[in-house]
């Protein structure tokens, strides 16, 4: 636990008058799995587009796995084995769930053999959809979808924003039942609203609050942390 | 459940291409053979064929990259001119060819920088700057291009010593479609056709699986570019005659609505299309205001009423997509 994965060293970004994050630090080690919660708005989404390169920080600087990201475009960060999903679910609607793969593969950093897709495919239950598609399945089978394309690139790190989402709470059960086996796969950094989620998968909780880093530490800790009880628990469904 | 054995079989869809490819390029060569009876129509199809290749092209940048270049005709010309301007001073057609198209590659690649900023409609907006600049180029460099006037009495190439006959060069173009056809076809097939279509239906997630969004999209204007530029040097020596006009924005609406028209991100849509417009516009050639009045029609019905074009009308489930898929989808299914 001691190999540090993730390294965010005090990472500004700002839009126009609004500072969505402000100098936040924070190291992921490999196998750690990270929760990240914070009110709407604070800011969590912008992070992981930074990490990801989708955002360009106005300071601060982001070394995943030993290699500095700065200045990095997205395909070249998803190829050292970073990857992400959205909060809104993305997929190729208009291509079947085959083809989604497919390109998933085509420039992935290490290809998955089309066993080894057979196999990911048959652990997230969506093989029986393949020819389906992409945009005709349901918000779950989209995010299985998802999943399974970010699987078969065999990443390194798995950021997932708000991965139950819109889901109902039989459907977030199973969700949680997949994360919590997607963490013998690849190392998992986990935004939710959900503490549910976060309570049954982190191993370390990050609060973000109006683009600052309110607390963090041991889900069990931070969940009964005064501040973030008064400041967000309060006001969240938890 | 679909099995691995199954989807290693070869792709019913490479199949399926075969038999209409086949069917293309017997007519396309047999065309010139039974015209030859005919000049007049013979031209007509010669010219048909000139624009099946540039639907091709267009259709590579607007069916399967989603980008919608309003400056291909531009490029042809830039190609055109170069052409005529290098046989003129005794260069041979079939070396000046390859020197013309190179150059409208470069151009249409350089031209295309915009669209790595400029997102759908801006794009097509800036692109529609350029043709117009393009065109206003063609005016004022009259020095090389002999301006607004044009050049005319441009020779069929010679082949051996020989100067062509029509029936030979109608072949010529004839094989160029089949071939820009095929090239299209082998493209879409491969693992670049699968990422051109990623960043079709969605550049950033395509970015986040490890694309080169804006590698490809060059990638994608060089070739598109190469199919204007070809086509714009077999153009010129057949009508004999280029001006601006040749190669003007209407010229670029006119191969973007074939492909619209046809089926943009099918193969054979766009092929369709440059056959049902192509003679069409050239026989209303002289009645420019019916001619203007049906295009500007079709390009409303096209967009309001069939966005997937008429090969998207009876094939919209079944997206031809890229390379034959080499993934199992189940291996439960197999034990
Ligand atoms: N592209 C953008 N342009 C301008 N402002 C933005 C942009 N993206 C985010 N913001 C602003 O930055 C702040 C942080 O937004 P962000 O989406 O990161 O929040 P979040 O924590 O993910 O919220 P939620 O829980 O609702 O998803 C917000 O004030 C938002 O309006
Ligand atoms: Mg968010």
């Amino acid at each position: 636990m001691k190999d540090i994965l993730l390294d965010v060293k005090a990472v500004s970004k700002r839009f126009g008058g609004v500072a969505a994050l402000k100098g936040i630090d924070l190291i992921q080690h490999r196998g750690e799995t990270l929760g990240m919660i914070g009110p709407n708005g604070s800011g969590k989404t912008t992070f992981v587009n930074v990490i990801s390169g989708h955002t360009k920080p106005n300071a601060g600087s982001v070394s995943f796995d030993g290699h500095s990201l700065s200045g990095s475009n997205p395909f070249q960060i998803a190829k050292s084995g970073l990857t992400r999903t959205y909060q809104a679910v993305r997929v190729f609607g208009e291509l079947t769930v085959r083809e989604n793969v497919a390109t998933a593969l085509v420039d992935a950093r290490d290809a998955a053999s089309p066993d080894a897709v057979a196999e990911i495919a048959d652990w997230l239950r969506i093989s029986h959809r393949f020819d389906a598609r992409a945009g005709s399945l349901t918000l779950m089978e989209q995010r299985q979808v998802e999943l399974l394309m970010r699987l078969v690139q065999k990443p390194k790190l798995m950021m997932l924003d708000e991965p139950v989402g819109g889901l109902s709470s039989a459907e977030v059960r199973i969700m949680i039942g997949v994360l919590s086996e997607l963490k013998g796969r690849c190392t998992i950094f986990v935004i939710e609203h959900t503490m549910k989620v976060i309570r049954e998968l982190a191993d370390k909780v990050v609060v973000l609050m109006a683009g600052e880093k309110l607390a963090e530490g041991p889900p069990a800790q931070i969940l009964s942390d005064q501040r973030v009880i008064d400041q967000y628990l309060g006001t969240a469904d938890a | 459940m679909t099995t691995v054995a199954e989807t290693k079989d070869p792709s019913p869809r490479s199949i399926g291409h075969g038999l209409p490819l086949a069917c293309f390029a017997a007519v396309a060569f047999a065309t010139p053979f039974l015209l030859s009876g005919n000049r007049y129509l013979a031209f007509v199809a010669g010219v048909t064929m000139i624009h099946i290749l540039w639907a091709s092209g267009m259709n590579l940048l607007y069916g399967y990259t989603g980008l919608m270049p309003l400056m291909f005709a531009g490029l042809a010309g830039i190609s055109a001119y170069m052409v005529v301007g290098l046989t003129a001073a005794g260069w041979s057609f079939w070396l000046a060819l390859p020197v013309g198209a190179l150059a409208a590659s470069i151009a249409g690649t350089i031209l295309g920088l915009p669209s790595l900023r400029l997102k759908g409609f801006y794009f097509t907006l800036c692109s529609l700057v350029i043709q117009t600049v393009v065109t206003l180029a063609f005016v004022y460099f009259s020095g090389l291009t002999n301006g607004d006037t044009g050049i005319s009495q441009i020779p069929l190439p010679s082949f051996a010593g020989t100067p062509l006959s029509g029936l030979a060069y109608d072949l010529v173009l004839a094989a160029s479609a089949v071939i820009g056809v095929v090239i299209l076809m082998v493209i879409v097939q491969s693992t670049l056709g699968r990422r051109l279509i990623a960043i079709r239906e969605d550049d950033e997630l395509a970015g986040m699986l490890g694309i080169n969004v804006t590698g490809y999209k060059m990638i994608a204007f060089f070739i598109g570019s190469l199919f204007a530029g070809i086509g714009g040097a077999l153009y010129a020596p057949y009508i004999g005659f280029i001006s601006p006009r040749s190669f003007d924005v209407l010229i670029s609406m006119n191969i973007w609505l074939m492909v619209a028209f046809g089926g943009r991100g099918t193969i054979w849509g766009p092929v369709i299309g440059a056959v049902l417009l192509a003679p069409l516009s050239f026989l209303l050639q002289e009645y420019y205001t019916v001619k203007d009045v049906l295009y500007g029609l079709l390009i409303i019905v096209v967009i309001v009423a069939m966005p997937g074009g008429i090969a998207g009308g009876f094939k919209r489930k079944r997206r031809e997509a890229a390379a034959p898929v080499d993934v199992a989808a189940s291996r439960r299914s197999v034990k």
